[in-house]
């Protein structure tokens, strides 16, 4: 899915949060969104998620303008993922169960991707009695359950050990070859080296720079950028 | 004494199955179980629109409900007298002294609050779910059954609190109702009228009913929210 944004301004309260002139994400990308605190980042994967409104502008998907249809194609894992008040399963099966999936299948389905990121011991917990790492598992398993054709990420490894981050982002990357267009945002510019095909780095609201993740790593071409490839731009 | 006394002979009237308190307590019981649901359908929906959606004047709206939260039984009970009496607007279809006006009168008086107390629930809760929903492709509808179901440990507190409210409440039901022997005596009523007639062992028995049915209920909630 290709996704194009024109002339996109999100404001709070009338204080203008996000102002992107005008950005092009690749069909079938890898997209990382790196910056400091308050560049943006989560402002921008929500509007391109469709779960918060547009204060003006336009995101069109494959040349077409948000629709229900679209929705339905696409969704967002956000960083502090809410569970529902029901069991891991159910969790990860509610969007098949929307879509009305045959209940054999449903169980097939989860069952698969619950040995994929190796969550079967918690597969009959409460949901809502996880930690904040197994939530955000649980939260990745129900985005990519439908094979979403946008599927965006907000933070999706904060607070997760090493050796789970390892499963995670093999799935994602799993979802992009099979042409999920992928976008995610991260703190982590190691993460984003690792996983991404491109980068854009964004700072105060305003896209500054988006290119090949190394081409925007190795030589970055604007002086922020550069900075915080290079570790002066934290905060 | 007299105090005793009035508690044991309630105790006797009940295990003998008196059939006027029975009849009394079930019709208490279906006047208050009918305003319920009848207000919990209204109430819910309403409640989680106003938590979920932005618009216009939506502080008044709410300071307008937390207000009729508080709203005095007889004042409900007057206006909807006013309303089915035979001069009023509502006259026609003569309601007035019958179980369907207690049952009106009873849906005026909790619908605001099981509105404002599911309003609280989703005021929290309520956007995160939505935008959860949305983000998995929930539609509008799918989105509504999602919510309820999310905030069902609120809705059923709501509901109770909504029941407890008509079921102990006597100023709307005595003025619309007309404590009627046999038609529209309910058990607040009955108690009103006993105490004025010194038959206090009746009235106890009455009582006895009230805190036993609200004992159930509580209970039943309180088990809810501990398996929740």
């Amino acid at each position: 899915m290709e996704i194009k944004i024109k002339s996109l301004v999100k404001k709070y309260h009338q204080k203008e949060a996000l102002n992107i002139p005008g950005l092009t994400i690749r069909r079938g990308s890898l997209l990382g969104i790196i910056g400091p605190n308050g560049a943006g980042k989560s402002t921008l994967a929500r509007l391109i998620a469709g779960v918060d409104p547009i204060s003006s502008g336009a995101i069109t998907y494959d040349n077409e303008p948000m629709n229900p249809s679209l929705q339905q194609q696409l969704t967002i894992v956000f960083q502090k993922p809410y569970m529902f008040r029901s069991s891991v399963f159910n969790n990860i099966a509610y969007p098949l169960k929307l879509r009305k999936e045959s209940k054999e299948s449903i169980v097939s389905k989860v069952n698969k991707i619950i040995e994929e990121l190796e969550i079967q011991d918690i597969c009959e917990q409460n949901a809502w009695t996880l930690s904040g790492g197994e939530a955000q598992k649980v939260a990745l398993a129900r985005g990519l359950i439908f094979k979403p054709r946008l599927l965006i990420l907000d933070e999706p490894t904060a607070n997760i050990d090493p050796a789970s981050i390892v499963v995670m982002e093999k799935m994602i990357r799993k979802a992009n070859q099979e042409n999920t267009t992928t976008i995610i945002v991260t703190h982590n510019l190691q993460q984003a080296k690792r996983l991404c095909s491109d980068i854009l780095f964004m700072n105060k609201g305003e896209a500054i720079e988006l290119d090949e993740a190394d081409n925007l790593i190795k030589s970055p071409q604007n002086p922020l950028t550069k900075q915080f490839v290079e570790g002066e731009l934290v905060y | 004494m007299e105090f005793i006394t009035g508690i044991l002979s309630g105790f006797k009237l009940l295990i003998a199955m008196d059939k006027e308190i029975i009849e009394i307590v079930l019709l208490s019981l279906f006047v208050s179980l009918s305003a319920t649901v009848i207000s919990a359908i209204i109430a819910t929906p309403l409640g989680i629109l106003i938590g979920i959606k932005s618009f216009k004047l939506k502080g008044i709206v709410v300071r307008v409900i937390y207000t009729m939260m508080s709203l005095p039984p007889v004042i409900v009970g007057l206006v909807v007298y006013m309303l089915l009496s035979r001069k009023g607007p509502l006259g026609g279809f003569s309601l007035l002294f019958t179980p369907p006006a207690m049952i009106i009168a009873q849906v005026c008086l909790i619908t605001p609050i099981i509105t404002g107390l599911v309003y609280n629930g989703t005021k929290e809760k309520g956007a995160e779910i939505k935008r959860v929903a949305k983000a998995l492709g929930a539609n509008p509808t799918q989105t509504l059954f999602l919510l309820i179901k999310e905030l069902r440990i609120n809705i059923f507190t709501a509901i109770i609190s909504g029941y407890g409210r008509a079921i102990s409440e006597v100023g709307a039901v005595m003025i619309v109702g007309g404590n009627i022997k046999g038609q529209t005596r309910v058990m607040t009523t009955a108690i009103t009228m006993l105490r004025s007639m010194g038959d206090y062992q009746t009235g106890i028995a009455m009582g006895i009913v009230l805190l036993t049915i609200s004992f159930i209920i509580t209970s039943i909630l309180y088990h809810y929210q501990q398996g929740e």
